[in-house]
């Protein structure tokens, strides 16, 4: 758990006929991390070619995803299920996958169209609004057609029995009927539609014995129902294209189950071409090579004997002989082994970068510096509770994808580091004196107005910032004898002694800190003797010199041309000043950086006081039920805002000040291709 | 310099966010490979173009899709103009006056298709955006007018009266809008160096030179298609031509017009850029296609203006025009493809067309 997983690399050798169900049970075993046996140049690379695949990977993916586009439309996303066995795979007719999708694809097309021609009858009665808005008199409009460039009016009396029969056939093209008045059996009507369908209108107003009127009437108040029956109409045909729109997302989910089927046949064959992809050949070989974690060996070599009855050559390789057998570096994949609760820890350091192999994996330390910082800067009993149930709704009911899913888990591990917190300093809903604090009352140390306890072991908000200073010096140094650690597995004896995070750099960090101390217990007025002083920071400062000389020789060895002229010597001396600097104003910064750890802290306790004193305000000094409300809103805006404070200023420290002492980064992932990963 | 800083500090950083949310080449080439237009639409949902497919699972009208893509796109620029004060917000504004003016041909032309050419546009006429920019168009009453009194008439109270006035008695003896098209680009140009002017002398600088290369691209498309197409007369082209380029002016115009050949032209339009010439001389092509490809040559040597921009200086107005000019190529780049897709046309073709 401390360290990366020990990595072999293996090289296997079977016979050609052994292809494809080794594939498979490769690919269920889901251990192997791929490598091309051309890319390590071990020589074997001029001997084989490629093994020639018999479908396309990238048109299987493209596939893949179209099914996945579908999918999406009924806000599904397909997923290799938990029970899935390899023995699921099956040949893919990718022609007709495609012509499948296509059919589908025609289907929903089909209602596009329709949606569209609806849209366009929509469009048209807008249009008709927008027109007889321009109207100021609608009557003159009906007088003088000719005015408007679009529509067609038309004023007359109807047979009133017939109105509904009439009004329908209308209907078949972009048109409004208003009925005006009723006189006897026939109703007045005022009828718009759109110039270029009067044929078709004359032609129903023939057969409905509709008369037009010459003598118009006042229609002064007749433009408002014009907009409703648009509205109403265009309501309607919204409605109708709603429908068709669900019937189209009907279609992909009667195909459901089968575009599910297809998507996981897809995949599967996507995962055993891309295995395959990784394998060379001979005339009657096959050859791969890959990662494994050395404790999956036996499962790897049971695998590959199982399939191929013991007609195997198999190469197993520690990284370190592999490097002296090609004399060039290697990139071993790493694996991280924590515990599934861990999981959003190491996300965090993930994010931040791939640990390099063989060295220390930070995930526990980082959980538990985290969540110390957190509680310091965020202790509230009541506000870590609201967290920690976000994070487990979160977390439970939560549809989210992988990384949020983490950052919820997150939160509940961040809510019970506030609410150890606030236990340690008496805190419920900022509000003091509910618990009794099992630390000290940060909230004293603020308000002038709470009383601090004479046995507080927190007396001022001095003593606190000096606190979270030793905390962050244990943090610094913590992070160097880890990088020690990283150092010594890596064999970099030279850096181990001279570089700015190594034994040299601890010395002078240690020497410095013992200084300071000394200074200031001594009101600020004496540093320790010359000879103390010396060994303590002048020695190590002398040192530090041997990094520029170590880097050069490094850099000579890799560049055997770096010459060494007489102005080397001053080169080495500048670059030593420099050293001393960078080392001076970064560890001063680096350790300054913990202060806010306590700023934080005061920064939470600060606000919560603001809105304790504005929601008793509210109520002259009393709680009432606006001061109540206000109260709770302050406590909602502090849990988001300082709750987010506190989680990117404790990541920030983590990132920033430890991980600079010690994290070798840029590693690569161990990422075997298996059923439910890559 | 503090107020420089103080300026453009905000802008630059949300700007600069949004840059690196512009869509990536290998996002065009997934839309491009895309197998319909419902494919296409649903790729889009995971990007900030989701309002697009939502319109058209709504009601699969593309050009709906298209008009919420131009509302957009003066959505993020009338955002931009948000976030500035003083004269960068007046230059903002200066910029939207290229989407006015864009909204106003449309109609114009759809007018014209009508009253002049007797055509029905009625399913035309919904696409027309009709929210105001700067100045209330009156576009139904424009595109509904009897004769040009009538647009004139919709255009009264607006600068662009003025411009289409002027131009009338053109656009009848042309029996085109040519004339008229090409003078509200002036107006549009005019008007954004006026904006340019109240800038401080850095950004004023920065400004110039930019617009002046769009200007030149402009005319050097411009006056290739007035000499090999229109047959027009070196005194027509230089009065249609948009004044205040960077490098092409009238003399440039006139020593192209004495070539004769598309590829001449442009070499004598393109002389310092030896570079693109070069380019340009190695494809050998019919007219057509080198048109095509003068076009996309003419938008690399913009990128390329736009790219030294986000490398230079950030807190100057560079970083809005680069973005303006960026997010326009996106959006233009999304309808080809977009509307490529509902037509069917093969991936290479679509390439070929961006």
């Amino acid at each position: 758990m401390m360290f990366t997983t020990r990595m072999k690399y293996l090289v296997a050798v079977v016979l050609s006929r052994h292809v494809d169900e080794l594939t498979k049970e490769l690919l269920s075993l889901g251990l192997l991390h791929f490598v091309k046996i051309q890319d390590l140049q071990t020589g074997l690379e001029t001997r084989v070619s490629a093994l020639p695949l018999d479908v396309s990977g990238t048109r299987l993916s493209e596939i893949r995803k179209r099914i996945e586009s579908f999918l999406s439309v009924i806000g599904t996303s397909p997923a290799i299920q938990n029970d899935v066995v390899v023995e699921r795979l099956r040949p893919v007719d990718l022609e007709a996958a495609e012509k499948y999708l296509d059919d589908v694809a025609g289907r929903i097309e089909g209602f596009r169209e329709r949606q569209k021609m609806i849209q366009q009858e929509i469009l048209k009665l807008e249009g008709i609004r927008r027109q007889v808005d321009l109207f100021g008199d609608l009557g003159a409009g009906i007088r003088n057609d000719s005015q408007s460039a679009f529509l067609h009016f038309t004023f007359g009396l109807l047979d009133a029995a017939r109105f509904d029969e009439f009004s329908a056939e209308m209907n078949t093209f972009p048109s409004v009927v208003l009925p005006l008045k009723e006189e006897g059996d026939s109703v007045s009507l005022l009828v718009i539609g759109m110039k270029r369908d009067e044929q078709q209108m004359r032609t129903i107003f023939s057969k409905y014995k509709l008369t037009e009127e010459e003598l118009i009437p006042d229609l002064s108040d007749v433009k408002g129902g014009v907009a409703v029956t648009i509205d109403r109409k265009i309501a309607a045909l919204t409605e109708e294209q709603k429908s068709l729109n669900a019937q189209s997302q009907a279609v992909i989910s009667g195909e459901r189950d089968r575009l599910n089927d297809l998507w996981e046949n897809l995949r599967l064959n996507e995962l055993y071409y891309r295995i395959q992809s990784y394998f060379s050949r001979t005339a009657r070989t096959v050859l791969f090579s890959g990662w494994v974690p050395a404790s999956r060996r036996e499962a790897i070599e049971q695998g590959i004997r199982r399939i191929t009855n013991g007609s195997y050559y198999l190469e197993w390789h520690d990284p370190e002989g592999l490097q002296k057998e090609i004399h060039r570096p290697v990139s071993v994949p790493v694996k991280l082994a924590n515990p599934k609760i861990l999981s959003p820890f190491q996300m965090l350091v993930t994010n931040f970068s791939i640990p390099r192999y063989k060295t220390i994996d930070p995930t526990p330390i980082v959980a538990v510096l985290y969540l110390i910082m957190f509680g310091l800067m965020f202790g509230d009993v009541g506000q870590g509770f609201v967290i920690l149930i976000t994070g487990i709704l979160g977390a439970l009911f939560g549809r989210f994808k992988k990384g949020m899913r983490e950052i919820m888990k997150l939160l509940i591990f961040c809510g019970g580091a506030a609410i150890a917190g606030g236990f340690a300093f008496g805190s419920f809903f900022g509000l003091p004196g509910v618990i009794p604090p099992l630390w000290f009352q940060f909230e004293s140390l603020v308000n002038p107005e709470v009383p601090l306890p004479a046995a507080s072991p927190v007396k001022s908000i001095i003593q606190m910032l000096v606190i979270t200073l030793y905390f962050g010096i244990g943090v610094i140094i913590m992070g160097l004898i880890l990088n020690w650690i990283n150092l010594i597995r890596t064999r970099q004896w030279l850096k181990l002694v001279f570089d700015r995070t190594g034994l040299v750099g601890g010395w002078l960090y240690a020497g410095g800190v013992y200084t300071v101390y000394f200074f200031a217990t001594h009101d600020f007025k004496q540093l320790p003797g010359g000879m103390l002083l010396f060994a303590a920071l002048g020695l190590p400062a002398l040192l530090l010199i041997g990094k520029p000389i170590e880097e050069f020789f490094a850099h000579r060895k890799e560049h055997p041309a770096t010459p060494f002229t007489p102005l080397t010597p001053l080169r080495f001396f500048f670059e030593w000043l420099l050293e001393l600097l960078e080392f001076f104003t970064g560890y001063l910064s680096n350790t300054l950086s913990f202060m806010r750890v306590a700023g934080l802290g005061i920064a939470h306790v600060a606000l919560m006081i603001a809105f304790t004193k504005i929601a008793l305000m509210v109520g002259n000094n009393e709680w009432s039920v606006v001061g109540i409300l206000i109260y709770a809103v302050g406590n909602l805006f502090v849990v988001a805002l300082e709750g987010l404070s506190a989680g990117i200023q404790s990541l920030r420290l983590n990132y920033y000040e430890f991980f600079s002492k010690y994290f070798q980064g840029a590693g690569e992932a161990y990422s075997p291709v298996s059923l439910k990963g890559t | 310099m503090a107020s420089a800083v103080r300026k453009y500090s905000f802008i630059n950083a949300k700007l600069r966010t949004r840059l690196s949310k512009l869509l990536t080449e290998e996002f065009f080439d997934t839309l491009i490979r895309s197998h319909s237009i419902i494919d296409a639409m649903q790729i889009l949902k995971s990007t900030s173009y989701a309002s697009l497919e939502a319109i058209y699972s709504q009601t699969g009208d593309m050009k709906g899709a298209e008009l919420e893509l131009f509302k957009e796109e003066i959505a993020v620029f009338g955002d931009v103009e948000r976030y500035v004060t003083g004269e960068t917000r007046g230059f903002c504004r200066a910029l939207t006056t290229f989407y006015e003016v864009e909204n106003l041909k449309r109609a114009v032309r759809l007018w014209f298709d009508r009253a002049v050419r007797g055509r029905d546009i009625e399913d035309s006429l919904p696409y027309l955006y009709r929210t105001v920019i700067h100045y209330d168009l009156r576009l139904d009453q424009l595109v509904a007018a009897r004769d040009g009194a009538g647009v004139l008439e919709a255009l009264a109270g607006t600068p662009y009266a003025d411009v289409f006035e002027e131009q009338l008695p053109e656009i009848q003896r042309m029996n085109s809008l040519f004339a008229f098209e090409m003078a509200l680009d002036r107006y549009y140009y005019a008007e954004l160096l006026g904006a340019v002017d109240r800038l401080d002398a850095r950004d004023a600088r920065i400004a110039r030179r930019l617009i002046g290369v769009e200007i030149d691209l402009l005319n050097i498309n411009w006056v290739i298609r007035f000499k090999s197409f229109y047959n027009l007369s070196l005194s027509d082209a230089q009065r249609y031509a948009v004044p205040f380029g960077f490098e092409i002016d009238r003399e440039a115009i006139a020593r192209a017009y004495d070539k004769d050949r598309v590829g001449e032209v442009f070499e004598s339009l393109m002389k310092k850029h030896e570079g693109v010439v070069a380019m340009f001389k190695e494809q050998a092509a019919d007219t057509n296609a080198r048109l095509v490809l003068i076009e996309r040559i003419l938008e690399y040597a913009l990128m390329q203006e736009v790219r030294k921009l986000l490398i230079g200086y950030p807190f100057s107005i560079g970083i809005i025009l680069a973005y303006f000019i960026l997010k326009k190529t996106e959006l233009r780049k999304m309808m080809t493809i977009l509307n490529a897709k509902l037509y069917g046309v093969r991936p290479e073709e679509i390439k070929s067309r961006l």
